[in-house]
């Protein structure tokens, strides 16, 4: 069975002034809940009750299974991305939801791993760019009446709604590819809720092993159809 | 094959109820129900998507969709004021100062199985399990996209509780649609999801929407805090019987709401059709359509009195009630596909037909006046109930019957009052309309309907039906009980004699001999009325003569309110003075007199004793 994978549209989000600025990954953290749960929401065939969640700073509302335990590992996730994102600035960090299948288990010599067969990931492409900083000491026009506030609010009020729109994008993305693709999704056992195992795994294009994850991956799973 | 052809049946059945419901809980407030039970019935597991309890309407589906080849298009129409409304054009003046409403479908779905003309041997082998998969599938994105399209927004809005909107959002579920005009193709966007392949066919939905709903202005101000209004119900400091002015109508309308700690609206808005039509169609693009042919017009399920108003309210007597009564294909079904499904009889929806204006129909119910039941004297505390919350409910007084007397050829109310209006006119009015499905009982707490009905669509013996459509969660027990609060406010025609006794009992109220005499003859509450209207009219003329008093008036009460004389102030006239004055001065000339006399004697006296 063949892996369907989708590369969903990148999206860029400003980072905080100051790092370790909690408020300020609200950003990060919303859009990224927002795209991970709906994902999980058209992938969770057991049976939900569905709950709508509005996002804070966007007008946009998502649906979530409603599962505790999942809300949780996904929070985890995206805390581990910020980290992430805060270790390495103004770095293209990638997240991938990938959905698998056990297989049975092969005891070899080399390893006694369960083996997983993947059947659909999905890539979440965030780009962190640093606030700019507009007040700086070392200016060479100190006479040069500028408010610095205004700008960097007019700047960061632009680019959330280019984010929104994007984000926006990103959820009719993920509605098309589902509505696409079926065929690939394997039966659905006799569960609640997330019926199918699943894995977030967090990359940076300044990992080494950004591109070893994704071959390793191609290679597990054979020929993979990419979807943009 | 019999039984592979029943499965398909059950899951298309099913998939057509579940994308229904998808759709009207995502686009009409008052579908959804109040409460949500916990544990989810058999009917809801379908598709792995529990949503709560449907509509009522979607009950008897498969009453008038029988084709299941035909198509099902759900418009969702929203509802304005136009903005020259408040020019003072109106096609019909209506007392509520209501005008005209313009409709216009935001959205149109089509949820069909695409039948296939030639079956194909790999379409035949497609199982049913595989249908299924894809079929939850393609509900969840189905799900989703109702949140991501512009239509949402216009609900949440009229989903919120502290917002008053001047807009409403209509639906019509019918097999047949006016085409839309060129104008407004160019204004829509459409979309359709990849359909999920079945073996008779293809499970298929497409949407066609309005990109942008900006030009309409839709509008939410937050609403003001519940008020209580104290002084127009029964305070023994006004009037009991005054006649309200009509514009303050819709007020009281609302008011027993806002005794509930509802929301009071900053305006009313109009009444909502709904309709479910059945190869009938009807220009949702007019305000003004013709009645649907081949069927009489029996009422028009009214609007709300306000969308804040009726979230806040929205209070829908749910009882969980057992699965949707499913009758195609289930002899079959000793298979159970995901959700175990036990059909099992369900009530039926209530019927409508639609008339031909809603706004002619407001205006007939609101031109029907309800007398008072009963006095409000004395009774004031009844219709002063903050309490806002559904325990409270409980402790609302029992109907009256007498509250049950409106106009039977109002079928609307502006106040949601019209469940109670219902019953018998509707019985009788849908019997004639040549109904034919009849036989279904629809509880007194049936859930909202979520839908006006037309054509052979459901049963007639429906009497709620009608008013909770678009916005509104009023159960059927909130009408009632809001109609306990509505109907003592619209005050019936007094007669002149009894309005100008009330009058000049008024003056008379400081009066301690009045209120001796009215509290002897008072024997009841009740009667009390009758006994002022009597008493006054028998009320001694302004001079005190006891031969001018009627027999009513037994003679202590004579001495007493002579008696009462000295401090009890008579109107009198010219001549009454003049004759006393005359009086006073013979009086006066008399003791001059007999002063003088004496004074006289006394000298004389004086004079005989010096002699």
């Amino acid at each position: 069975m063949n892996c369907e994978v989708c590369q969903l549209k990148e999206l860029v989000s400003l980072g905080p002034p100051e790092p370790r600025q909690e408020v300020e990954h609200i950003e990060v953290r919303e859009v990224l809940r927002c795209i991970l749960h709906t994902i999980l929401f058209h992938r969770a065939l057991g049976l939900v009750r569905p709950k709508d969640v509005d996002l804070e700073l966007f007008d946009i509302t998502y649906v979530q299974c409603g599962d505790v335990e999942h809300e949780k590992k996904i929070n985890e996730k995206i805390d581990h991305f910020i980290d992430r994102v805060e270790k390495h600035p103004n770095k293209k960090n990638q997240i991938c939801l990938s959905f698998y299948e056990v297989k049975n288990k092969q005891a070899t010599w080399f390893t006694n791993k369960v083996e997983r067969h993947y059947w659909e990931q999905w890539y979440i492409n965030l780009n962190t760019v640093q606030h700019p900083k507009t007040h700086s000491g070392k200016s060479h026009h100190p006479k040069v009446v500028v408010d610095p506030g205004e700008t960097a609010s007019e700047e960061r009020n632009a680019r959330r709604t280019a984010l929104e729109s994007s984000l926006r994008e990103v959820l009719f993305q993920i509605i098309k590819f589902v509505n696409e693709k079926k065929d690939h999704v394997p039966p659905i056992p006799n569960l609640d809720g997330v019926s199918f195992p699943y894995e977030i795994t967090i990359s940076s294009s300044s990992d080494s092993a950004f591109g070893m994850d994704m071959l390793k991956r191609m290679l597990q799973t054979g020929h993979p159809t990419m979807l943009s | 094959m019999d039984l592979q052809y029943g499965r398909f049946e059950q899951i298309l059945t099913q998939f057509l109820l579940k994308s229904i419901h998808i759709i009207l809980d995502s686009r009409v407030p008052s579908t959804r129900p109040y409460s949500r039970c916990r544990e989810v019935k058999k009917s809801d597991k379908w598709f792995n998507l529990a949503l709560g309890d449907r509509p009522s309407a979607l009950e008897n589906l498969n009453f008038w969709h029988r084709n299941l080849t035909e198509p099902i298009i759900i418009d969702i129409i929203l509802v304005q004021e136009p903005p020259n409304s408040s020019c003072g054009y109106s096609l019909l003046p209506t007392t509520s100062g209501l005008g005209t409403f313009t409709e216009t479908v935001i959205e149109r779905w089509v949820v069909q199985c695409e039948y296939l003309r030639t079956m194909t041997p790999q379409s035949s082998d497609v199982s049913y399990k595989k249908t299924y998969k894809k079929s939850i599938i393609l509900l969840r994105s189905l799900f989703s996209m109702m949140r991501l399209l512009p239509a949402y927004k216009a609900f949440r809005k009229l989903s919120s509780t502290n917002q008053t909107c001047d807009f409403d959002i209509n639906y019509k579920v019918s097999t047949f649609s006016v085409p839309f005009s060129r104008t407004e193709e160019e204004l829509m966007k459409h979309y359709s999801f990849i359909p999920v392949d079945a073996q008779q066919g293809r499970f298929a939905i497409s949407v066609t929407y309005r990109d942008n709903l900006s030009h309409f202005n839709l509008e939410a101000s937050t609403s003001f805090p519940p008020e209580i209004i104290t002084d127009y119900v029964g305070s023994p400091l006004t009037d009991p019987l005054r006649t309200f002015p009509s514009s303050l109508e819709r007020r009281f309308h609302a008011t027993p709401l806002l005794s509930r700690g509802m929301h009071s609206p900053s305006s009313v808005p109009f009444q909502r059709p709904h309709s479910w039509t059945s190869g009938l169609h009807r220009g949702v693009s007019s305000p003004q359509s013709q009645p649907l042919a081949g069927c009489p017009v029996l009422y028009r399920a009214s609007y709300e009195v306000s969308s804040a108003i009726s979230d806040t309210y929205g209070r829908k007597v749910q009882d969980c009630k057992s699965p949707a009564h499913y009758e195609a294909a289930s002899s079959n079904d000793s298979y159970q596909l995901s959700p175990p499904f036990s059909p099992s009889p369900s009530p039926s929806p209530p019927a409508y037909l639609t008339s031909g204006n809603p706004v002619q129909t407001r205006f007939r119910s609101e031109s029907a006046p309800v007398s008072i039941p009963h006095p409000i004297v004395g009774r004031s505390s009844r219709y002063i109930s903050p309490n806002s919350s559904d325990p409270n409910r409980n402790s609302l007084p029992p109907l009256s019957p007498r509250f049950t007397k409106h106009d039977s050829s109002s079928q609307e109310s502006p106040s949601g009052t019209r469940s109670l209006r219902k019953p018998d006119s509707l019985r009788s009015a849908e019997s004639s309309c040549g109904m034919t499905y009849l036989g279904q009982k629809v509880s007194r707490d049936a859930k909202d309907d979520s839908g006006r009905f037309s054509g052979l669509l459901s049963s007639s013996d429906s009497p709620r039906v009608g008013f909770s459509r678009s916005s509104s969660r009023l159960s059927f027990q909130d009408d009632l009980d809001e109609c306990d609060f509505s109907c003592p406010f619209i005050v019936d025609d007094v007669d002149t004699s009894e309005s100008q006794a009330n009058r000049n009992l008024d003056l008379r109220k400081g009066s301690e001999a009045s209120s001796q005499a009215i509290s002897s003859v008072r024997k009841s509450q009740d009667a009390a009325v009758g006994a002022l209207v009597h008493m006054l009219r028998t009320a001694p003329p302004l001079r005190l003569d006891s031969s001018s008093y009627a027999s009513g008036f037994e003679k202590s009460e004579l001495e007493s309110i002579a008696g009462a004389g000295s401090g009890f102030v008579l109107p009198r006239k010219t001549s009454d003075a003049l004759e006393e004055l005359k009086a006073y001065s013979e009086m006066k000339e008399l003791l001059l007199c007999k002063s003088g006399s004496i004074t006289s004697r006394a000298g004389s006296k004086d004079e005989t004793s010096s002699s």
